[in-house]
């Protein structure tokens, strides 16, 4: 079992795996969800079964989990991608709910409302950094490519994205599935991690968590994502004995933040193009 | 067939508590273009002060009832002056006022649970509950009481919208919010005028719900369903609100009456998917297009 | 032989009333052609139908011999018709260089794959994308605010900036609407001599909008009046400005 330091390490690395992906989502390409803790849902009961049921290993499990949230994702995503701004909000929160009624009722496979006990704690500090590592590489790199900069053309305009020759629904239905897939690896690693799994630990209030820190870390910044995310998660481990006023100081922080910040902590800017940015300016501000 | 009437009769009463939701959120998003989630906020901060003042006046529910559609009211207006005016005020991104609305909806409900802890309370017995027959048919009093007074508020709204001068300012701001404001309409009076009437009309729904359920913190949740509601009617439009929450209240209780209870909430987000797929501006909803 | 451009009866109704009315538009190769008319006149309406952002109601639309009626506005785009707004639409809190880059993509390709994992073409591909975003940056005057955010550039410049997004595309035919608004007299004349000089450098098919006669007569050698949806008058510019339902149409809205 990971030690307390271990474990608030672990809980990062899975929170900021699947705040990456809403973070592509709606930080990136402009769909804000609020049900994405259902993709987290999907991933993890579906770990879970493989690796109690079927005696799958969890590394494949976690995989095929992801996947199959992804592949739901884009199911999902085909119809109600065509809503706009607030319609797919709520849409989500009512895929959210869905999926969350379903593994209740389900019980036979799910074991409902009781929970799933048991699982094999396959979530180490190592297991976790490398999928934490991989996952964000990955993500940088993606955002910094023609895919990052199709999914800001939809987010800023979608009209003079398809202008461009954007099939601007394909990139949309795009972002859904890759954030379905790191919320699904999430789940799975969050299975692992906890050996316990509960349906309401993916209800509303995780699905506007992992909104609230991509946007508490400031949209269109990854490095804002993954900073917003280790200083809530931080906040919630440090503030557990004072539990009641936690949920208060969260929610007024989101209102503050709003109110004084609502560019978020980075803005729209990755802390290494910070540190870099003084050099740049000098380079480019040259007569040429 | 007497159980297909009483389970009707029990949607409709179901319904015309999720119309008042329904109808106050949609009142905002008329006007703001974005969805209130603290919407749910104002109806159990309704319930509170409904519960308190019971307990306060010797359980006068007049007096109670009063105080707690003018509380909620008051604090629908505080709400928005203290988180989405500043935010308003600086940006038009609908998208910020959308999260504060959410902190705010922490907020408040996390001020329930400190204030009055998180456990279920039940209101002393004001509003009669007692069944009555009629012929073979068993119906709860409470239920037709919840639906009249409903049709009195919402009629009252209505006369208020059409009959009156705020009320006409009220539907020009739903037109456009920055053309009402050139005509001299004082946008921000206007603004705390629709908030204090979505949260008077979330008292209401909150004191019933209060009875026919419990009162416990997260009561508001149940807001989503009017959400959803609005949403099936046509979002931003009061009528499609009524209409949409009287199909789903009633789809609701018939599914939990003859098929199970356990898939009634999938029934009501059923109904969303299936209005967003085949009619996302619901059934009275106004299709919106950009200009280019 | 047919032109790169064909308007055929193309008819649009906004609920009663209609904005196009059976017009036929026919724009050859090479050609530079101005499209006037009075405010109102349909002229933004015939660009959203040509680019697919309207349905058209009746008639057809042929672009480099194939119909483009039914196709939507990203696979119109992708066929070789490229547009700007008369509102402008640029990226305003990406880089010029951004915006331009973001357009250039279209030809310049890379796979999913190799955009995850930083391999394959993605370095070739990525510093062609920016070279040639440059070029173009630097045909309309831009190299020196190629990393300033485009919301915060001079009026001007980011009606030049989106032109050069426009050129990134690649286009067979460029359409402007209304290039010189809210420019004065100065810009007008310098984003003459510019729209003369892509046409001819990149010989281009070019639409121009314009609300200003004198931009399009001193231009343009092909002009199209329009009112009221319909065409009114086609010909040289001195056939048109002499057209007496031209004359018409002007006189009765502005001397």
């Amino acid at each position: 079992m990971p030690t307390y330091i271990e474990g608030i390490i672990i809980l990062t690395c899975i929170n900021s795996i699947a705040a990456m992906g809403v973070s592509l989502l709606t930080g990136f390409t402009g769909i804000f969800t609020l049900g994405n803790a259902a993709y987290m849902a999907i991933g993890a009961y579906t770990t879970a079964i493989l690796t109690m049921k079927h005696n799958l290993h969890w590394l494949p499990s976690v995989i095929l989990g992801g996947l199959l949230a992804m592949a739901i994702a884009y199911l999902i995503g085909i119809p109600t991608l065509k809503l706009m701004g607030d319609y797919f909000a709520i849409a989500s929160i009512g895929l959210g709910e869905t999926v969350r009624l379903i593994i209740e009722n389900w019980e036979p496979v799910t074991r409902g409302a009781r929970g799933f006990p048991g699982i094999d704690s396959f979530t180490t500090l190592p297991v976790a950094l490398t999928f934490f590592i991989i996952l964000t590489w990955i993500t940088f790199n993606l955002i910094k490519s023609n895919y990052g900069r199709a999914f800001k053309a939809c987010r800023d305009d979608y009209l003079a994205a398809s202008l461009l020759g954007f099939n601007t629904a394909k990139y949309r239905i795009l972002s859904l599935s890759i954030s379905a897939l790191y919320c699904g690896i999430a789940g799975g690693l969050f299975a692992g991690f906890m050996t316990f799994l509960q349906p309401t630990m993916f209800d509303l209030q995780k699905s506007t968590e992992l909104t609230a820190v991509v946007v508490f870390g400031g949209l269109g910044s990854l490095s804002g994502t993954i900073l917003g995310t280790t200083i809530i998660t931080l906040i919630i481990e440090l503030f557990r004995p004072i539990s009641q006023y936690r949920m208060l100081i969260y929610g007024a922080a989101l209102v503050l933040v709003m109110i004084f910040r609502p560019e978020g902590l980075m803005g729209e800017k990755e802390i290494l193009s910070l540190i870099r940015g003084m050099g740049r300016r000098g380079e480019h501000g040259r007569p040429t | 067939m007497e159980s297909l009437i009483q389970q009707i009769i029990n949607g409709l009463s179901l319904g015309s508590v999720y119309a008042l939701i329904a109808v106050g959120y949609s009142l905002v998003y008329s006007i703001l273009l974005f969805s209130n989630f603290a919407h749910g906020g104002f109806l159990v901060t309704g319930g509170y002060i409904c519960y308190y003042m019971l307990t306060l006046t010797n359980n006068n529910i007049w007096v109670a009832g009063a105080l707690s559609l003018i509380g909620a009211g008051l604090s629908a207006i505080a709400t928005e002056r203290l988180a989405y005016k500043p935010i308003r005020e600086k940006t038009n991104l609908t998208l910020y006022l959308l999260i504060a609305s959410m902190g705010m909806s922490i907020v408040i409900e996390n001020f329930w649970v400190i204030m009055a802890g998180g456990r279920f309370r039940a209101l002393p017995p004001v509003i009669p509950t007692y069944p009555i027959r009629i012929g073979s048919i068993t119906i709860s009093f409470f239920d037709i009481l919840v639906f009249l007074i409903t049709i009195a508020f919402l009629t009252g709204l209505e006369f208020f919208l059409q009959r009156t001068r705020w009320g006409l300012a009220i539907r020009a701001a739903a037109y456009d919010l920055r053309v009402a404001g050139l005509m001299g309409v004082n946008v921000n009076k206007l603004i705390s005028l629709v908030f204090f009437l979505a949260g008077l009309l979330a008292a209401v729904s909150g004191i019933f719900l209060s009875v026919r359920y419990t009162l416990y913190p997260q009561l508001g949740f149940i807001t989503i369903k009017a959400f959803v509601a609005a949403v099936v009617g046509g979002l931003g439009s009061l009528r499609g609100a009524v209409i949409g929450s009287l199909i789903l209240g009633t789809a609701e209780m018939l599914t939990a009456g003859f098929i199970s209870s356990q898939l009634r909430d999938v029934v009501v987000f059923g109904a969303l998917v299936v209005t967003l797929l085949f009619k996302p501006t619901g059934l009275l909803g106004k299709a919106i297009s950009e200009k280019v | 032989m047919g032109g790169l451009l064909e308007l055929n009866g193309v008819t649009k109704r906004f609920g009663g009333i209609v904005a196009v009315k059976e017009l036929s538009i026919k724009v050859n190769e090479g050609e530079l052609v101005g499209l006037i008319g009075p405010n109102g006149a349909g002229k933004t309406t015939v660009f959203n139908l040509i680019t697919g952002l309207y349905p058209v109601d009746e008639g057809r639309i042929i672009f480099n011999g194939e119909e483009i009626t039914p196709l939507k506005s990203y696979e119109i785009i992708r066929k070789g018709v490229a547009r700007t707004f008369q509102n402008l639409r640029l990226f305003p809190r990406a880089t010029a260089l951004e915006n331009v880059m973001t357009a250039c993509q279209n030809h310049l390709r890379y796979s999913f794959l190799e955009a995850c994992l930083h391999m394959g073409r993605w370095r070739r591909y990525e510093s062609a994308i920016k070279d040639e975003s440059m070029y173009y940056l630097e045909k309309m005057g831009l190299k020196e605010r190629a990393f300033q955010r485009a919301g915060t550039l001079p009026y001007g410049h980011q009606r030049r900036l989106e032109i050069a997004r426009a050129l990134a595309l690649k286009p067979k035919l460029l359409l402007l609407d209304e290039p010189a608004a809210g420019m004065n007299p100065e810009e007008v004349a310098e984003l003459s001599e510019l729209i003369v000089d892509i046409h001819r450098e990149f010989k281009l098919t070019t639409m121009v909008i314009e609300h200003h006669m004198d931009l399009v007569v001193g231009v343009c050698p092909h002009v199209i009046c329009m009112n009221f949806g319909e065409k009114i008058a086609e010909g040289t510019p001195n056939e048109v400005m002499n057209h007496p339902e031209v004359l018409r149409a002007y006189l009765g809205e502005e001397v």
